[in-house]
C-alpha cells in the first residue's frame, strides 16, 4: 500500500475506529490536522484528519497549506522510515516516535502559527502515536511500505 | 412551568420529632425547572450542562458561600473568605474543555507503564535517567502544592477552574509517583537535589497574586517542563520511557493550556494585570535561567542527548543548545498568544540562541482582534 494515498489513512482511521477498546483507555481525542508529504508525484501530498472522541472520522486529501491546528511535515523518505519502522517492531520506536521525529525538526515538523493548536499535538501524543502504530497491522504482509 | 408548593396538597410543618420543616425547595430554583442539557456522543460533559444560569460565570460573585453556582441561596450564609472574587482572577475560556480532558485522559503509573520491559542499561545511561527523575520528582509537586494554595480562596461561583485544577493536583501526583518509580525500578534510585531547583520552587511558591502565579507556574515553569517531557521522550533508552514522557507531556499540556488562556483572559479584561504578569516573569526567567543552567540538569540531559558519556561535548551538548533555544521559543510564543509578548523586555538572549522574533511575533493574536 502507498503511504501516500488517502487509502493508506483510511486504512489506519477504519483500525483505530474498529478498535475502541484499545483507545478508550487513551480518552477522547479532539485534533485537527494536516499531514504533508513533500516529493511525492505530481505533487505534494497532504491528508487532513480531524479526530473527534474515540475514532479518526474525517480524512480528506487537501491542499498542503489547508488550515489545521497543526502541519506534520516532511520528505517522503522521511515518512518511509518512520513507517518502515513502526512495521518492524510493530510500533515506532527510538528516534521514529512523531514527538521524536518532530522535537528534532529536520526530517519531519510539527508546524504551526498557533501555540494552543501546536500544543494538541503534545496533548494528544499518545493517541496520535497509537494512531501511526497501527501501519503495522494495516500493512500486514508488506515488508515495507511503497511510495 | 416549575411546580407550585401548592400542587403537593397539604405537608406537615413539623417532623414526626416536632423538629421545623421547610418544603421551600420542592417548587425548584428560580426558572430553571424543565431545563434538559442533552448528553453529547461522549456523554454528559460540563459542556454540555453549562445551559440557561448555570452555564453564566459571573463576572463578579455576589456570594462567597460554597452554594453551588445557580442554586437558591438562604440570605446570610456564611463567607469562606474567598480572596478570588473576580472572574478575572482564575478564568479561562477552555476550563470546562480541559477538564473533561482531563477526566477522560487519566492514566495509571502502575498499570499503564509496562514497567515487566525495563531494560538494563548502561551505568552512565541509567545514572542520567536518575539524574533527571530525581529532578522531575521533585520539581513535579509544586505543580499539585501551588493550585492547591490558592484553590481555597477562589471563590465557588468558579467552580470548574476549582475542579480543573483538582485535575492538575492529581496528575502532578502521578508525576512524581511515575518518576520516583522510575527512578527506583531499575537499580538506580534517586540521585542528587540542588539548590537551584528549590529556589525555583519557592518563586513559584511565594507568588504574590495567583495570575502572577499561574504565568510562573503555568506558562513558564510548566511550558519548560512540557519540552523537557518532549526531550525525554525522544532521549528514552527504552519504550518504558517513551511511554512515561508521552503520558506525562499530555498532562503538561493541558496545564499549559490553562495558564496560557488564563492570562490571556486576565489581559483582555484587566489590561493592568500585564505589568504584573510581566513583573513575575522578569524575575522567574531569571531564577528558570539559573535554574536550567545547573550543572546537574545540564549534564544529565546531555549525557541523555548523547546516548553515554562518550559523546556528550561532539553530540549532547550541540543538541541541548538546540533544544534550549526551542523550549525558549515556545515559551516566547505561548507568552504572544497570552497577550504578554515578553520580546520587547525579556533578558532570554534571543540572538545568542538563533531566535527570530518575527516568528515568535506570527504566535500573537492581538486582543483587540479577538
Amino acid at each position: 500500500m502507498r503511504i501516500d494515498s488517502v487509502g493508506f489513512f483510511d486504512d489506519l482511521a477504519k483500525r483505530m475506529n474498529a478498535n475502541p477498546d484499545r483507545f478508550r483507555p487513551l480518552g477522547e481525542a479532539y485534533i485537527d490536522c494536516v499531514l504533508v508529504m513533500r516529493g511525492t508525484e505530481p505533487c505534494d501530498f497532504a491528508v487532513r484528519l480531524v479526530f473527534d472522541g474515540i475514532g479518526c472520522d474525517h480524512v480528506v486529501v487537501v491542499d498542503a497549506d489547508a488550515p489545521a491546528e497543526f502541519h506534520l511535515v516532511g520528505d517522503i523518505a522521511a515518512w518511509r522510515a518512520m513507517f518502515d519502522d513502526i512495521i518492524e517492531h510493530g510500533r515506532a520506536t527510538g528516534l521514529q516516535t512523531l514527538n521524536s521525529l518532530a522535537l528534532m525538526g529536520g526530517s519531519i515538523d510539527c508546524i504551526g502559527s498557533d501555540p494552543m493548536g501546536l500544543d494538541k499535538f503534545s496533548r494528544f501524543n499518545q493517541t496520535l502515536q497509537e494512531f501511526f502504530d497501527g501501519a503495522s497491522q494495516v500493512a500486514v504482509g508488506a515488508t515495507t511500505v511503497t511510495a | 412551568m416549575a411546580p407550585e408548593l401548592d400542587d403537593y396538597g397539604t405537608l406537615p410543618a413539623e417532623s414526626p420529632l416536632g423538629a421545623p420543616l421547610d418544603w421551600a425547595w420542592l417548587r425548584g430554583a428560580k426558572s430553571e425547572w424543565g431545563v434538559h442539557p442533552k448528553p453529547s456522543p461522549r456523554g454528559l460533559t460540563m459542556l454540555d450542562i453549562a445551559v440557561g444560569a448555570y452555564g453564566e460565570v459571573p463576572e463578579h460573585p455576589t456570594h462567597r458561600s460554597m452554594a453551588p453556582r445557580g442554586a437558591d441561596i438562604e440570605p446570610g450564609t456564611p463567607d469562606m473568605g474567598y480572596i478570588l472574587n473576580d472572574k478575572v482572577d482564575v478564568w479561562s475560556d477552555n476550563t470546562r474543555e480541559l477538564y473533561e480532558e482531563a477526566v477522560a485522559r487519566q492514566w495509571s503509573a502502575t498499570r499503564d507503564i509496562p514497567w515487566g520491559e525495563l531494560q538494563e542499561l548502561p551505568d552512565d545511561v541509567e545514572h542520567a535517567m536518575c539524574q533527571l527523575c530525581t529532578l522531575l520528582t521533585e520539581v513535579e509537586m509544586i505543580a499539585a502544592d501551588l493550585p492547591a494554595k490558592w484553590m481555597w480562596r477562589m471563590n465557588h461561583e468558579f467552580i470548574e477552574a476549582k475542579m480543573f485544577l483538582c485535575t492538575q493536583i492529581m496528575d502532578e501526583a502521578r508525576h512524581a509517583e511515575v518518576f520516583r518509580k522510575r527512578a527506583l525500578a531499575n537499580g538506580g534510585g534517586l540521585l542528587l537535589s540542588r539548590n537551584a531547583g528549590t529556589s525555583l520552587l519557592r518563586t513559584i511558591i511565594e507568588a504574590k497574586s495567583y495570575t502572577q502565579a499561574s504565568a510562573l507556574l503555568h506558562l513558564l515553569g510548566e511550558g519548560f517542563v512540557l519540552d523537557i517531557f518532549r526531550m525525554g521522550e525522544l532521549i528514552a533508552p527504552t519504550d518504558v520511557e517513551k511511554r512515561i514522557f508521552r503520558l506525562c507531556m499530555q498532562d503538561e499540556a493541558r496545564h499549559v493550556a490553562y495558564g496560557t488562556m488564563h492570562l490571556r483572559y486576565a489581559v483582555e479584561h484587566d489590561p493592568d494585570v500585564a505589568e504584573e504578569i510581566h513583573e513575575a516573569l522578569d524575575h522567574g526567567e531569571e531564577v528558570l535561567t539559573q535554574f536550567g543552567t545547573a550543572p546537574d540538569v545540564s549534564t544529565a540531559l546531555a549525557v541523555l542527548l548523547a546516548g553515554g558519556v562518550e559523546h556528550v561535548e561532539d553530540k549532547g551538548f550541540p543538541m541541548s543548545l538546540e533544544m534550549t533555544k526551542k523550549q525558549f521559543s515556545s515559551y516566547l510564543a505561548r507568552c504572544e498568544r497570552a497577550g504578554i509578548s515578553r520580546l520587547e523586555r525579556t533578558k532570554i538572549p534571543l540572538d545568542l540562541l538563533g531566535i527570530d522574533a518575527a516568528t515568535i511575533q506570527s504566535a500573537g493574536v492581538p486582543v483587540a482582534a479577538r
